[in-house]
C-alpha cells in the first residue's frame, strides 16, 4: 500500500494505492491526522487505485471525515472503483461522504 | 505488519434471505476448502436453517439436499384458502396466527434437526429471532434447536409465530436481517457476514404485491443501517460476502439452488485473499 501527497490549488490530494483494510487503515489514518494537525482540513482522497476496502477501511474513512468536519473542513473522495463503491452503497456511507468522479471536480467543490 | 491485538475467533453470520441463503452452502464449502476454521455461527431467519446445518457438521451435499426438499410450495399449504377467508372475514386473526398450515414446514425442519439441543452441536451456534410483543431482537443459544430455528423463520402473517416459554417469536429479520451485533457481543473477532437484500418488484397489481414491496423497502433499509452501525462498532474486520444474482429469486426456485450455491462460493472466493492476508498477519 502506498500513500502519495500532491498539492494542487492549495489543496492536499492524498493518493492511495492498494487495499484499505485492517492492516493498512492505521497508517492511512495516521497520515491523514498529520495533515489535520498541520491545519490542512480540506482534503481530497484519490481512490483511483484502491480496489478493495473492508470494514476497517470504512471506519478509517469516517474517522477522517469527522475529524476534518469538526474543524470546518472535509475529506472528499475521488474516482471510487466499483467494488469499493458497492461497499459504500451497502453501508449507506455514500450518503455521508462526498464523492466525485475526478480530482478537478473535487477541487472545484471546495471553491 | 503483525496485528497481535486482533483475535482470530472467526464467526460466520448468515442473515435472512429465504432461498438466497443457500449461497451460504457455497460460502461454507469454500471456507472448508481453504482451511479457514470457523469458531462460531450466528443465523437469522432462513440463515438460521443453514447455520444449524453447518453447526451440526452436516456435509455440503446433505445441506444442499435438505434445502431442495424443504423449499417447495407444499410448505405454503392452505395459504390461498386462508388469505381469501381472512379477506372475507371468515378467518379470525390473532397474534398467534399465520396464513399457512405450518405442519409440513415443521416436519421438514424437524426431520433434520430432530430433538437436538444447542449442546449437541459441533460449533457454537446462536439464533436471532424477534419478540412479537415488543419487536426486540432475541438471541437464542440454548434449548431445542428446532424451537430456535422455527422461531427465527416465522415469516410474519405467513407462518404462525412460534411460542417458546410462553412468548411468541417471529422472523429474526424483523428486528435485524443481519445480526452482526450478536456476533460482536458474543466475542467474535473476524466476522464473515453473508446478507441479502430483498428484490424489488417492477410492477404491483395487488394489495399483497404492494405489501411485499413495502416489506422489501423496510427490510432493505434496516439491513443497510444495521450493517453500517456494526461496521463502525466492531473492533476487528467484517468481511461482507455479497453473492450476485442475475435474476430475481422466488422462495421456491429450488431448481436454482445449484446456481445460488455457486454464486455464494464465487463471492467468498473474492474475499479469500483478503481474509488470508489478515489471518497470516495474526500468526
Amino acid at each position: 500500500m502506498e500513500i502519495r501527497d500532491n498539492l494542487t490549488n492549495n489543496l492536499v490530494v492524498i493518493k492511495i494505492t492498494g487495499d484499505v483494510d485492517a492492516l493498512t487503515a492505521p497508517e492511512i489514518t495516521g497520515h491523514i491526522r498529520k495533515h489535520i494537525e498541520k491545519g490542512n482540513v480540506n482534503l481530497i482522497t484519490d481512490f483511483t487505485e484502491v480496489l478493495y476496502t473492508s470494514s476497517a477501511g470504512l471506519r478509517m474513512l469516517l474517522t477522517a471525515v469527522k475529524e476534518t468536519r469538526v474543524r470546518n473542513g472535509d475529506m472528499r473522495l475521488v474516482n471510487v472503483q466499483p467494488d469499493v463503491s458497492k461497499v459504500l452503497s451497502l453501508t449507506g456511507f455514500n450518503n455521508i461522504l462526498k464523492i466525485f468522479p475526478d480530482v478537478d471536480s473535487a477541487i472545484k467543490s471546495y471553491e | 505488519m503483525a496485528n497481535n491485538s486482533l483475535k482470530k475467533n472467526i464467526t460466520l453470520v448468515i442473515g435472512s434471505g429465504a432461498i438466497k441463503c443457500a449461497a451460504s452452502i457455497g460460502m461454507w464449502q469454500t471456507l472448508v476448502e481453504e482451511n479457514i476454521e470457523v469458531d462460531m455461527i450466528v443465523g437469522c431467519s432462513a440463515g438460521s436453517v443453514y447455520g444449524a446445518g453447518i453447526a451440526m457438521g452436516m456435509s455440503v451435499n446433505e445441506i444442499k439436499m435438505w434445502s431442495e426438499r424443504t423449499w417447495t410450495t407444499e410448505i405454503m399449504q392452505d395459504y390461498l384458502m386462508n388469505l381469501k377467508a381472512s379477506r372475507d372475514g371468515k378467518l379470525k386473526f390473532s397474534e398467534a396466527s399465520g396464513l399457512v398450515d405450518d405442519s409440513i414446514l415443521n416436519a421438514r425442519i424437524k426431520m433434520i434437526l430432530e430433538d437436538r439441543t444447542f449442546n449437541d452441536l459441533k460449533k457454537k451456534f446462536i439464533v436471532a429471532a424477534t419478540d412479537m410483543s415488543n419487536g426486540e431482537k432475541v438471541v437464542i443459544s440454548e434449548g431445542k434447536l428446532f424451537d430456535a430455528v422455527r422461531a427465527s423463520i416465522a415469516l410474519p402473517l405467513i407462518f404462525p409465530p412460534w411460542q417458546i416459554n410462553g412468548k411468541l417469536y417471529v422472523d429474526g429479520a424483523a428486528s435485524d436481517p443481519l445480526p452482526i451485533d450478536t456476533a460482536i457481543q458474543n466475542g467474535a473477532g473476524i466476522i464473515i457476514a453473508m446478507g441479502f437484500s430483498i428484490d424489488y418488484k417492477k410492477k404491483m397489481k395487488s394489495l399483497t404485491a404492494v405489501q411485499e414491496q413495502m416489506t422489501a423497502i423496510y427490510i432493505n433499509n434496516i439491513l443497510k443501517a444495521s450493517y453500517a452501525f456494526n461496521n463502525l462498532a466492531h473492533h476487528s474486520e467484517i468481511f461482507a460476502i455479497v453473492p450476485e444474482f442475475n435474476e430475481p429469486l422466488s422462495m421456491f426456485d429450488v431448481d436454482k439452488i445449484p446456481g445460488i450455491i455457486e454464486q455464494g462460493a464465487a463471492a467468498t472466493r473474492k474475499q479469500i485473499p483478503h481474509i488470508k492476508r489478515l489471518l497470516s498477519s495474526m500468526d
